[in-house]
């Protein structure tokens, strides 16, 4: 057990380094959500009276800046994977797993790893935010923020592993990465709420693990509960969602890397 | 205890066997060259060796553990430098170092020591500090080879270990190695394409063809094995051809005769006394000989004469099920 800790540990140490060696690699993942909050939110900004009408008060870009947050966690996260592809194929991989160290830390380093640097980029849109004009009626709720923040991407870095380990081609990933990412995304209360979607649209939301982790931030970062939804559920859900995608990661990762690539 | 011992060891992927019924030993402490045209199945051996692979049947034992049972303490006892180069371009040398060292459980206090060795030995210590993208390739080759080191392996694998690289690297490369086996004290198991290499640097050498070894021995056991010297004649064609090599074959220094149209190659001892001979029945048989010389063997001519042909890409007739089996492979 204490090994594992130790590997895992090495492997999260080395993606940290190579992630902190490329600061256009930060900058980069940083444009798409910057837009979705500046552009997206003043867009949507005459939509005040929707999101009135489920007891919201402030304006919309209050309302969708937890979106966003969530937004950037998903896919910082769920691109995470492919350096996964990368590593079979100049040989990290097979150096790995050469050495005594077990597969499943290797998984769980890299998923470790990808969830604090989704962390680190959704905490630069925070700050984006606040730049523009959001608010936080109670500052020291974003480390209970930050919490959930990191553990719903170790839940999506579990997705983007499990998705690297299988494909055999970076096209395959990326077109599941892409297949994945924004469906979740649209069906979830990040730009509008929940009430606001037909009946069938909102039974497939409350399906969704991504919904749950929206109303939470939203809640703490608003004050305002929307959607029924009680804190304790919300957070029993993202815990389950996280377990069981660490698991399956960490099952199929072993699994594909014993096959030669 | 062998360092690395195989019995029947055979590996197939469908149709297509890659290894077949290979039995083999290397000794503790021996430069082992493992040699074969390519697709011949020494990727696939050493795949085995290093865990990556296991074997469809029989059994291959490193420094004495199982790879399929005792997986992790293979592990353990091994270093393995890959054909392509591993390093993390954007990390230090060092940096890069110290990643391997930790995936190899070297104990906290001793990595620092541990890297500044392997360093000195490599002759990177004044640059370690850089980020390898500023390395060239023989720098990069070196720093894996030190990185396969820093744990002190039982057995080091080296997969092609100067394949790319310019003469001046490759030689320098040759003196790592052997520096490395006289500190160490380790076996190493290398695969090349370089013939000059691996009589160079090998104690032995193992040649595979079709998944089959043809050959083990020293490599001047081998070049002896085929007659110290060799006669190459050119002749014109004539009716007499064949009863030429009816009676050439009757000389008693000639070990064998390859044939290629009129070209003959002899392999044999004895070369200066053999010559008048060879004139001799040729002027009795009114075959004009063009040109002829008389060479040393050199491990080249050890090859060709165990595989048949030069080092080549498989130039056998196309199977659309090994080809198919082969894709899947890839795949996989």
């Amino acid at each position: 057990m204490n090994s594992i800790m130790y590997d895992t540990y090495t492997i999260f140490w080395r993606e940290l380094k190579r992630y902190k060696k490329s600061r256009s690699g930060v900058l980069i993942r940083l444009i798409q959500p910057a837009i979705w909050i500046i552009v997206v939110g003043n867009i949507f900004s005459e939509t005040q009276p929707l999101i009135q009408s489920v007891g919201f008060e402030g304006e919309y870009i209050e309302f969708m800046a937890p979106g966003v947050i969530i937004l950037t966690a998903i896919f910082t996260s769920i691109f995470g994977g492919v350096n996964t592809l990368w590593d079979r194929r100049y040989g990290f991989m097979n150096k790995a797993l050469t050495s005594p160290i077990s597969r499943s830390a290797i998984a769980l380093g890299k998923m470790s790893a990808i969830s604090l640097i989704a962390a680190l980029q959704a905490s630069l849109i925070i700050g984006i935010a606040l730049a523009i004009g959001v608010t936080f009626p109670n500052p020291l709720m974003i480390i209970p923020i930050m919490g959930i923040v990191i553990l719903f991407s170790l839940g999506f870095s579990g997705i983007s592993v499990t998705l690297a380990a299988t494909a055999k081609s970076q096209e395959t990933f990326w077109g599941m990465i892409n297949l994945l990412g924004m469906p979740l995304f649209m069906l979830s209360p990040a730009l509008f709420p929940l009430e606001l979607l037909p009946n069938w649209l909102a039974v497939i939301a409350k399906l969704n693990p991504v919904t749950y982790t929206v109303l939470l931030v939203r809640e703490l970062m608003t004050g305002v509960s929307e959607g029924g939804v009680p804190i304790l559920i919300s957070i029993a859900v993202i815990f389950a969602f996280v377990i069981a995608m660490v698991a399956i990661a960490s099952y199929v990762f072993t699994r594909e890397v014993n096959k030669p690539f | 205890m062998y360092s690395i011992e195989t019995k029947s060891l055979t590996k197939s992927f469908g149709d297509l066997i890659a290894v077949n019924d290979v039995s083999f030993s290397v000794e503790k402490g021996e430069i082992f060259g493992f040699l074969g045209p390519n697709g011949a199945g020494k990727s696939t051996t050493m795949m085995i060796f290093t865990t990556l692979l296991k074997p469809t049947s029989g059994k291959a034992l490193i420094t004495g553990f199982d790879v399929m049972k005792d997986a992790k303490q293979v592990r353990e006892n091994i270093g393995f430098v890959q054909q392509e180069t591993t390093v993390d371009e954007y990390l230090t040398g060092r940096e890069n170092l110290l990643l391997q060292a930790k995936l190899n459980h070297i104990p906290k206090n001793e990595i620092n020591q541990r890297i500044d060795e392997v360093l000195e030995l490599i002759e990177l210590s004044d640059k370690q500090h850089q980020a390898v993208v500023t390395y060239s390739g023989g720098m990069r080759k070196r720093l894996d080879i030190a990185g396969g080191l820093l744990h002190h392996p039982k057995v080091l694998f080296l997969d092609e270990p100067t394949v790319g690289l310019d003469i001046q690297t490759r030689r320098k490369i040759w003196q790592y190695i052997k520096k490395i086996h006289i500190e160490f004290e380790m076996t190493i198991f290398v695969t090349t394409h370089y013939m000059e290499e691996a009589d160079n640097l090998c104690d032995r050498i193992g040649i595979i063809d079709g998944g089959k070894i043809q050959v083990i021995d020293s490599p001047q056991n081998m070049k002896n094995a085929l007659g110290n010297e060799i006669i190459s004649l050119s002749i014109e064609n004539n009716a007499n051809h064949d009863s030429f090599l009816v009676e050439l074959k009757k000389i008693e220094f000639i070990k064998k005769i390859n044939e290629d149209n009129s070209k003959l190659t002899l392999f044999t001892s004895n070369g200066t006394e053999v010559i008048p001979k060879i004139f001799q029945i040729s002027s009795k048989l009114g075959i004009k000989i063009t040109t002829i010389s008389l060479t040393q063997p050199t491990l080249d001519d050890v090859f060709i004469s165990y595989t048949g042909h030069e080092i080549r890409d498989d130039n056998s007739k196309f199977n659309r099920k090994i080809e198919h089996a082969k894709m899947k492979r890839l795949r996989a």
